[in-house]
């Protein structure tokens, strides 16, 4: 779960960490109140999930409240990468002496905390650590509770290097005091990544998050309810989202014929790559987590809504569930409504032959062959098409 | 012999009273697994399938032997159960359950590393060793067969489609070990090999990865430092997958060279490893180069 920029930096401005002064504006009116209460020259960024705005020329720069309604007339109604643009924020302009770049994310290797910190912040950071690997600083933490006293004079001295216009010494406890708030902010959040870029040195040595980055893990939502709202995503997406949560499921989109209803992530993923490898193209997933009648009855209706699905996989691998259970989900759906698409059943597993039974009742004939089923699936959605 | 489970191996199931932990300890009774006890705060005194419940861990393990626990636990308070089992001393722990906020599993996964004990999961089916019919979790076990064959995977559903065909082609196993489809896991593909190398009964191993992580390429890089001798087949499912989202800059500078299925294949195949493109593949290049 990625937050906007706005919340990120209310949550940093509660948790100490300083941020410029600034306002979230929706509207012509918010935006003018906004840009008077900081009276002077203000930066308005729009808020997205999607990043890389300044690249696409949506950060604009004001210097009285009049300008900054013109700039945001300009940003109204504008899409990023396909994401519509709601709300701007409206946040004082300020000089910097120096910019970089600071994140604590996860080593997911080590299963610990890492701090990473380039002297180059902004858009820069990826060429750098791509070009000048030296540049950027990776320090992998061995707990928690960590000696950030020791990182924080480990990355001063590392950015002292590039960064001529601070004495070491201020930097040093500067960061210290800035690390101390982010491992807090990203301890009692649950985040994935809270990263700083760019990080504003001021003429009087201090920081400020000139930009907020966080990402909360979605399997902590649960701590965080106050946080969990429809983003990048319509109120209707989101609802759907959750409601998919709820039940385990993952459902994705895609622009083929083939649908595709299996359980699992893995065996999901195999199944795609056998459809590619055989040269038909999937419509869409659905993973159901775990199986049962009600489940396989609503996930065929997930389909039978969505027009792109010319052909319906079904792969059932019944290990811990029972075939004739789930055969009689999908009889349950059949009797129910009328398919508009051929069904194509790989079945195996405990009482696969009950569940035979209840399917060639119903007209369908599952097959035991994984492969086989796809090279079906494949030849029907030729014929379909 | 196998790894990390054995005949002689006394286990404690930590949330046994749950209906989904009853009917799996009654399964892992059937296939067994020496089950001693089991835990359920409030429930101490109890019986399930003639198994003594305990309040606490540290109540089972003071009227117990206790070398491992299979935690039926919530997500939510998988935390809280593990610590438990780290804090009494209990050597391995399979932690089934998915969707175990990260930073929780990150502090249950150092705790047990400073204490020298395994984590096997979360998000796993658990593991299973044929030979010493000795089962932790919950793999449906009429599909696997003894034999030599070492399996570590990070997908469940994918370990029982492999491991159906492997017997099938004739393949039993030794051990094979879910070790959990999250970003993080306890134990990993590279200590599974270094754990399945020194076993006298695995003569090969198969890998069943996926796309995202590092854990394949941590695998090839052991190999190739000639950390394993035995021969390693791997298995990849991802090869089509839509590609996921990154997070932020951090993350496009953390995952820079590892984690797509070439980059995978590329330090597995490097190493030595035989990769098969499909799963019937993999299982026809096993049994070509293992018959001999």
């Amino acid at each position: 779960m990625r937050l906007f920029e706005y919340e990120a930096k209310e949550i940093f401005s509660r948790n100490g960490i300083p941020v410029p002064r600034s306002g979230y504006a929706e509207t012509k009116e918010e935006v003018v109140e906004a840009a008077k209460r900081m009276n002077g020259p203000v930066v308005l960024k729009p808020q997205t999930i999607t990043k890389a705005r300044g690249k696409a020329g949506l950060v604009l720069f004001a210097n009285n409240p009049l300008e900054a309604a013109e700039c945001f007339a300009r940003l109204q109604g504008r899409t990023h990468n396909g994401e519509k643009v709601r709300g701007v924020l409206v946040e004082e302009k300020i000089s910097v002496l120096a910019e970089f770049f600071l994140a604590v994310t996860v080593d997911y290797t080590n299963a610990v905390p890492v701090l990473l910190s380039s002297p180059w912040g902004g858009v820069e950071v990826e060429v750098s650590a791509s070009k000048r690997p030296e540049t950027i600083k990776q320090i992998s933490l061995s707990s928690l509770q960590s000696h950030l006293e020791r990182h924080a004079s480990e990355l001063g001295s590392f950015l002292s290097k590039y960064i001529s216009e601070v004495e070491p010494d201020v930097l040093k406890e500067q960061l210290q005091f800035l690390l101390g708030k982010m491992f807090h902010v990203f301890k009692s959040y649950d985040c994935e990544l809270v990263e700083i870029n760019p990080l504003g040195l001021r003429h009087d040595g201090t920081l400020v998050a000139l930009d907020g980055l966080m990402v909360i893990d979605d399997e902590a939502r649960f701590r965080h309810p106050e946080l969990v709202k429809p983003r990048a995503q319509s109120e209707e997406e989101f609802s759907r989202e959750e409601e998919f949560r709820k039940r385990g499921w993952t459902y994705i989109p895609m622009e083929g014929e083939i649908g595709i209803l299996s359980s699992g992530a893995g065996i999901t993923m195999a199944i795609l790559d056998l459809i590619h490898f055989g040269g038909g193209r999937p419509a869409n997933f659905l993973d159901t987590a775990q199986m049962d009648r009600k489940g396989i009855y609503d996930a065929f209706k997930i389909f039978h809504n969505n027009p792109n699905t010319k052909v319906l996989l079904v792969n059932i691998f019944a290990g811990l569930n029972r075939c004739d259970e789930l055969s009689l989900g999908i009889t349950d759906y059949l009797r129910d409504f009328n398919p508009p698409f051929p069904i194509v059943v790989r079945m195996i597993g405990n009482r696969d032959n009950e569940g035979r039974t209840i399917l060639q009742q119903a007209g369908i004939k599952p097959l035991e062959s994984l492969e086989e089923a796809v090279t079906r699936a494949i030849e029907e959605a030729r014929c379909v098409s | 012999m196998s790894v990390l489970a054995f005949a002689h191996t006394n286990v404690l199931i930590q949330g046994i009273t749950g209906a989904a932990a009853r009917h799996h300890t009654k399964n892992m009774l059937e296939y067994g697994t020496r089950i001693v006890a089991g835990v359920r705060p409030g429930l101490g005194g109890e019986r399930v399938e003639r198994i003594p419940v305990y309040d606490s861990v540290e109540e089972a393990c003071r009227n117990h032997p206790v070398d491992a626990s299979v935690l039926f636990i919530p997500a939510p308070r998988v935390k809280d159960a593990a610590l438990e089992a780290l804090q009494n001393g209990i050597g391995l722990l399979v932690i089934h359950a998915e969707h175990v906020p990260l930073h929780d599993a990150m502090e249950v996964i150092q705790q047990a590393r400073q204490r020298g004990a395994t984590v096997i999961g979360p998000n796993t089916p658990g593991m299973i060793s044929p030979p010493e019919r000795a089962k932790l979790g919950f793999v449906p076990s009429a599909y696997f067969q003894e034999g030599w064959v070492g399996v570590a995977s990070r997908s469940g559903t994918l370990t029982y489609e492999l491991v159906f065909r492997l017997t099938r082609a004739g393949l039993g196993q030794s051990t094979v070990i879910g070790v959990g489809g999250d970003r993080i896991v306890g134990l990993r593909f590279a200590q599974a090999l270094e754990l399945f190398e020194k076993d006298p009964g695995t003569r090969a191993v198969l890998l069943i990865g996926e796309i995202g992580g590092s854990m394949e390429e941590e695998a090839g890089e052991l190999v190739s430092r000639g950390g394993v001798k035995k021969p390693v087949f791997a298995y990849l499912a991802g090869h089509t997958a839509p590609e996921g989202q990154r997070v932020g800059h951090a993350g496009a500078i953390i995952d820079r060279s590892t984690g797509t299925i070439e980059s995978k294949i590329r330090a597995l195949k490097e190493a030595g490893v035989l990769v098969g493109r499909t799963m019937e593949e993999v299982v026809s290049m096993m049994k070509t180069s293992l018959a001999n």
